[in-house]
């Protein structure tokens, strides 16, 4: 039943600017280490001499959670969007298919959305160190790919309560100014305790013990999903 | 099992304490067009969005096809198409796009899409996006959205909304239809009798969330049977001995006034008047108009 709410969905984010937004994310992201270093090329190529990629990737991934929370969130508000603007919910819910099946599709497409743009990130790194000519005899395949994906699913819970905002309330000003107060919170909070949850995008990349900031984040990420559709099946639909 | 397709027992819901609906209790048969009557915010749409598992009731059940709701929810769905208040749509795509986004859900050959643009008239334009459309053309669009299912049931919620009379006219026609060619059963809302009573067989008033009459159309009518005026040269002697005759008869405006009576009570009555040399120069039936009918039930007179 979800591939079916899959597929429709699918179709109905065509020509939304999602797909774009989930292009932009990525691309901005690069060109901002590409203007970084680009400024000063030769005093950070003498700086990071030992180890350029690892380098430039802890640059590109100090801006990762932030990129994320945002990304999420405006997603999610334009996804909720599609239904809420003209009141199609009350269409849409009132065909044979469940609640839960409605929500999980939902976020299945943020998903693969998002997926889309962690995996843009790295495809962009490995162009941009290849463009500062970096050694390619020793390209770092494993951290790249990390830089997009364990901050990803690590910050699964922004992504579920996001999500759950949006589908719920038509205003979205409310779901959209959270999401934006945690972005930017999240750019200055390393210093506060790693238990809380706007933190672990950042440490599942730096670690020490990143499994376990990827782990809590899909956990808690699943656990307010269930939580969500749960509302979300049971709500009135005006 | 009986054959209703609807029936909702002690229905009600209640918004911040107050009940928008109470207590409703609708029959709706195999095979009939149900007008579902009521003024602007009696509690119609609140009805019908329990009647699709929108909303929940506060209080009282829904079965469609001797089925309960709650329990057989996406079952039941399967077979009822539905046009909920104003269309919805999604504007940014065509109207063949808007109903392919609802044919994957719902599992019909995409051929039928074609098939249903066609009956409401919209393939001319089936490539243009939404967004453009007007009111009308929108409110059709829902229509073929309700009946892209093969619906069993059609629950239509004020269809005509914003068409003009030459697309009133072919929505009822259409509708009208259904019950004949495909044996679908129709609820059709609206707050205009007028706009019902010529295609519903049951019709259903409901006020301030209180369903308050309940019958074939046909019983509304007799209801609406109004009553003869006699203007003759001496009124009040007439009433006088139309009453002595045992005749409920009253004398309003100059004129003699008969309340409910059959043709031959009529005809006895002229005849009578006639023989004591009253000379008639008028007699004239005062039909109630089902419209007026229907302002005095909403409004709180008659309850039956």
């Amino acid at each position: 039943m979800i591939g079916k709410a899959l597929r429709a969905d699918w179709l109905k984010i065509r020509g939304k600017g999602l797909w774009l937004l989930a292009f932009i994310a990525p691309t901005g992201l690069i060109a901002m280490q590409a203007l970084n270093y680009g400024l000063r090329y030769d005093y950070l190529m003498n700086l990071y001499a030992d180890d350029p990629w690892g380098e430039l990737l802890k640059n590109i991934v100090l801006f990762v959670p932030i990129s994320l929370f945002l990304g999420e969130t405006l997603i999610s508000s334009l996804l909720a969007n599609i239904e809420h603007h003209m009141s199609s919910w009350k269409q849409l819910l009132a065909l044979p298919v469940s609640r839960s099946a409605v929500f999980g599709a939902k976020f299945i497409i943020a998903v693969i959305l998002l997926s889309f743009s962690c995996l843009l990130l790295s495809i962009g790194a490995v162009a941009l160190g290849a463009a500062l000519k970096f050694p390619l005899d020793s390209i770092p395949y494993g951290d790249i790919l990390r830089i997009g994906f364990l901050p990803f699913a690590a910050s699964m819970p922004m992504l579920s309560v996001s999500l759950w905002l949006c589908l719920s309330y038509k205003n979205q000003s409310l779901p959209v100014t959270f999401g934006v107060i945690i972005a930017i919170v999240s750019m200055f909070s390393m210093s506060m305790s790693e238990y809380l949850p706007i933190n672990w995008p950042l440490f599942s990349y730096y670690g020490p013990q990143q499994e376990l900031f990827v782990g809590a984040g899909l956990i808690s990420g699943l656990l307010i999903l269930l939580l969500g559709a749960q509302h979300f099946a049971r709500k009135d639909v005006n | 099992m009986n054959d209703y397709i609807i029936e909702t027992k002690q229905l009600s819901k209640r918004y911040k304490g107050r009940f928008a609906v109470s207590n409703l209790n609708l029959r709706i048969t195999r095979g009939d067009i149900y007008g579902f009557l009521g003024p602007n915010g009696a509690g119609k749409t609140t009805t019908i969005r329990m009647l699709l598992g929108l909303i929940k009731p506060t209080k009282g059940s829904v079965h469609l096809f001797g089925q309960s709701l709650d329990k057989h929810k996406i079952e039941i769905l399967r077979k009822v198409g539905s046009l909920v208040e104003y269309p919805s749509y999604y504007g940014h795509l065509t109207a063949v796009d808007n109903m392919e986004a609802i044919r994957r859900i719902i599992d019909v050959p995409r051929t039928k899409i074609a098939e249903v643009l066609e009956i409401v008239g919209l393939t001319k334009d089936a490539r243009r996006s939404v967004k453009g459309y007007s009111l009308g053309m929108k409110q059709r669009l829902g229509i073929a959205s309700a009946l892209l299912g093969n619906p069993e049931l059609l629950i239509l919620d004020e269809p005509t909304n914003g068409l003009d009379p030459a697309g009133i006219l072919e929505i009822r026609e259409l509708i009208k239809e259904m019950p004949k060619q495909h044996g679908i059963t129709v609820l059709i809302s609206s707050h205009l009798l007028s706009e019902v009573e010529q295609m519903a067989g049951t019709v259903g008033i409901i006020r301030q969330g209180e369903l308050v009459f309940q019958d074939t159309i046909e019983n509304l009518r007799r209801k609406s049977e109004g009553s003869m005026s006699l203007a003759v040269s001496e009124p009040a002697a007439a009433v006088q001995q139309l009453l002595g005759q045992g005749k409920r008869a009253i004398l309003s405006n100059h004129v003699v006034k008969l309340d409910n009576l059959s043709d031959e009570e009529v005809a006895g009555c002229v005849k009578l008047l006639v023989e004591q040399g009253h000379s008639i120069y008028r007699v004239e039936e005062n039909r109630k108009s089902l419209e007026e009918l229907f302002l005095h039930v909403t409004e709180g007179g008659a309850r039956s």
